[in-house]
């Protein structure tokens, strides 16, 4: 119902042409939201334009070949990166591995199975773990988590899986090993995302509709099948999607990982030995880099780090789309 | 009435949209100047007895800018090393007592920040451990170099049952940092250390993982006492450990990464400086030097291995290694980056007056003895202070106190 003053004020606004483009609201307030969206994108081009223009000593004297290059001496100027997107990408990954069951299981426990009162101590515990800064992590990983975890574990590693006599085909656990190592960072790295895993996966299951639950178990169906087979597939691309944001936050963290990792420039296949990632060389050796091709150096795995982040989000990105197409009954 | 309300609000949009696009300085200036109107004018409302009318005198006062922003006062800014930060930051807290209108500060970032900064023209001044080379030079020929002081590095250990100190030369050095001596109970190190009972243990050599002086001073050691480094991996602020191809090396950030790495490393050794080793107690070898000497790290064994430094026409000099009975052999100089000539002739003025004061004053002298950085030679004095007389300001000399 429109009353007649509002009516009377519509009609007296519809008298100059420009009154008339500003007296609603929403293409100013349009524009505004454009421009805001426009300026995230404007940030983003930004940022890939200063990497790539900044890197073009490096990416002019040595091109792709950068990238496969293993040795990185910055007195002799031979650079290369292979080491440091290798040891980003295996910690990251093993962390990845070792966090997504866990988070997973955190997350149908606190959604399935935990009893109200303990689900918001719970719960409030795996969000307070997110917000730790990563130096902390780093702190606690040099004095506390390496020599009473990562050490035992690795020793035990190296002594059983890692003997190149009984398993001579098996490179990664293999030593020697001293503490600071890919598998310390991973772990690690596991720890930091592992929340971030589980408090996404726990609010995704938490949104599954009651009524899925119901008729599975109208359908007779028990809780494990339940959880398996309906709500789990009913959340696939939320949790998909809480594995991405913990992806992108192991590949980028750089304080923990160079506190931990022991900062060797070598490629090597053990994961009881140390090793150096894309964030973490940046960190260390930007404050003293010297030579322009040093610092282009430095650039380009900034550079290569940047597209590696946007390569794995939109793979990530176009898989959740995927899945969520198989299954559209559940998006109404 | 609507249509003009709207209209307001439109412009305020387009208004705030424009500030949006100018730089963002401007915006953050505005902004103070009202927040410091609102407080005086709230202050001025409330003063209605005489007892609030003496607060808000004094909010106003603590309002006004500081000593800094005041006509007469001078800014200097400096970035660069962090390796004699503590120094500078004293040097520069104790120069301020004395001269209040200047006010320096030194951010650090290290060695290599602060020469990208000063070829910039960021900063007024750079600290920096390592040298500038010849294509620097060639780039900024107004670059100066200033030695300030000279600081030890150290080897730190870590052996299960060993609490004593153990002695090492140059020769078992760089065969143990190029992955030569394996184990701890090597025949060379207990040839060295007879009384000393080595496990047999893996040597686990921890470096630094950020580029720095420290690791710079330690490879310009290496690289004099042993051809095969100078011809391998050479001498820089961040170099390629052999070590670590052997699986034997880890990097720790920072003196402090570097101590706890070699803490929590069974059969661990590795360099920090001695101002750090000293202050947070950690065991570090004694070293035979070139003159077939046992010596310790300290301030003696340090000005001891700069009694003899050459300085070339640039003003620098390496001093790793040194002659001298005495020396401590893995030393080396960190200095202040100037610019021949400035264009503002205040600073330039108290610039030099302030590095004037910090090299020949005994009180800054011993500021820097407490906290362990030895202090320049006195033979070395003249010459220094040839080249900071001789800095100009737009072609003029600058007139100095």
């Amino acid at each position: 119902m429109i009353s007649a003053q509002v009516r009377r004020r519509l009609r007296r606004k519809t008298v100059s042409p420009l009154g008339r483009a500003l007296q609603h609201g929403d293409i100013l307030f349009k524009g505004a939201l454009i421009l805001a969206s426009l300026s995230l994108l404007g940030l983003m081009v930004g940022v890939g334009v200063m990497l790539w223009l900044r890197s073009a000593p490096m990416r002019t004297s040595a091109g792709l070949a950068f990238i496969t290059a293993t040795v990185w001496n910055p007195v002799g100027e031979k650079f290369g990166a292979a080491p440091f997107i290798i040891g980003t990408l295996t910690t990251s990954l093993l962390a990845l591995i070792i966090a997504f069951p866990l988070g997973l299981f955190i997350a149908i426990f606190l959604a399935e199975l935990c009893p109200p009162g303990l689900r918001s101590i719970v719960g409030f515990l795996v969000e307070l773990l997110a917000a730790i800064p990563s130096v902390v992590y780093g702190l606690w990983g040099i004095f506390v988590f390496i020599p009473s975890f990562v050490i035992p574990i690795g020793e035990a590693l190296m002594k059983s899986l890692g003997d190149p006599q009984r398993f001579p085909y098996l490179p990664i656990f293999q030593g020697p090993f001293f503490g600071a190592s890919k598998l310390a960072a991973g772990l690690i790295l596991a720890v930091m995302i592992l929340p971030t895993i589980a408090a996404i996966s726990r609010d995704v299951l938490l949104a599954v509709p009651r009524s899925q639950r119901e008729a599975a178990l109208a359908l007779g169906s028990t809780q494990w099948e339940t959880i398996w087979q309906v709500v789990l597939p009913y959340g696939l691309s939320g949790i998909l999607g809480a594995v991405i944001l913990g992806l992108g936050r192991a590949l980028g963290e750089t304080m923990a990982v160079t506190m931990v990792i022991g900062n060797v420039a070598q490629l090597s296949a053990s994961l009881l030995s140390p090793g150096y990632t894309m964030a973490s060389v940046i960190a260390n050796e930007w404050g003293e880099s010297r030579t322009p091709l040093y610092n282009a150096a430095l650039i380009e795995i900034g550079l290569l780090l940047f597209f590696m982040s946007l390569l794995l989000n939109i793979l990530a990105r176009s898989l959740v789309w995927s899945v969520a197409r198989k299954t559209p009954e559940q998006r109404a | 009435m609507v249509t003009r309300k709207l209209v307001f609000i439109s412009l305020l949009v387009v208004a705030l949209v424009v500030m949006g696009c100018t730089p963002t300085t401007q915006i953050v200036k505005e902004t103070v100047v009202v927040e410091k109107e609102k407080v005086v004018k709230e202050t001025v409302v409330v003063q209605s007895t005489p007892q609030v009318k003496e607060v808000a005198k004094e909010v106003v006062v603590t309002a006004t800018p500081k000593p800094t922003d005041a006509p007469n006062s001078v800014e200097l800014n400096g970035s660069g090393a962090t390796f004699p930060q503590p120094l500078y930051e004293d040097w520069a807290f104790a120069f301020n007592q004395r001269d209040p209108s200047v006010v320096i500060n030194y951010a650090g970032g290290g060695s290599g920040q602060g020469i990208k900064d000063i070829k910039a023209g960021t900063v007024d001044f750079a600290g920096s451990d390592a040298l500038l080379k010849d294509a620097d030079y060639q780039e900024k020929p107004d670059l100066q170099m200033i030695p300030t002081v000279a600081g030890a590095v150290v080897l730190a250990y870590n052996i299960p049952g060993v609490t004593t100190t153990i002695t090492l030369d140059a020769a078992t050095i760089v065969d143990i940092f190029l992955g030569k001596i394996e184990k701890w109970n090597d025949p060379r190190l207990a040839a060295l250390n007879p009384e000393v009972k080595f496990p047999d243990l893996p040597i686990n050599v921890v470096h630094r993982s950020d580029g720095s002086g420290t690791t710079n001073i330690f490879t310009l050691y290496l690289s004099a006492v042993s051809e095969e480094w100078k011809k391998g991996p050479g001498a820089g602020t961040a170099v390629d450990w052999p070590v670590d191809k052997l699986g034997r090396g880890q990097g720790g950030k920072g003196n402090p990464g570097v101590a706890a790495a070699i803490q929590n490393t069974k059969g661990a050794i590795g360099y920090v400086e001695l101002a750090y080793a000293k202050s947070n107690n950690i065991l570090y070898a004694k070293l035979i030097n070139a003159a077939g000497k046992t010596v310790e790290a300290n301030i003696p064994s340090t000005m001891a291995a700069i009694k003899d430094a050459k300085f070339d026409d640039r003003l620098t000099a390496i001093i790793v290694n040194s002659k001298e009975p005495d020396a401590w052999p893995i030393a080396g100089f960190t200095y202040l980056i100037v610019n021949k000539d400035y264009k503002d002739c205040k600073k330039a003025e108290k610039l030099v007056s302030f590095i004037k004061w910090a090299l020949t004053d005994p009180a800054a002298s011993s500021r820097a003895a407490k906290l362990l950085y030895a202090p320049l030679p006195q033979e070395v004095l003249p010459r220094v202070v040839e080249v900071l007389d001789k800095i100009t300001c737009n072609g003029k000399p600058v007139v100095s106190q």
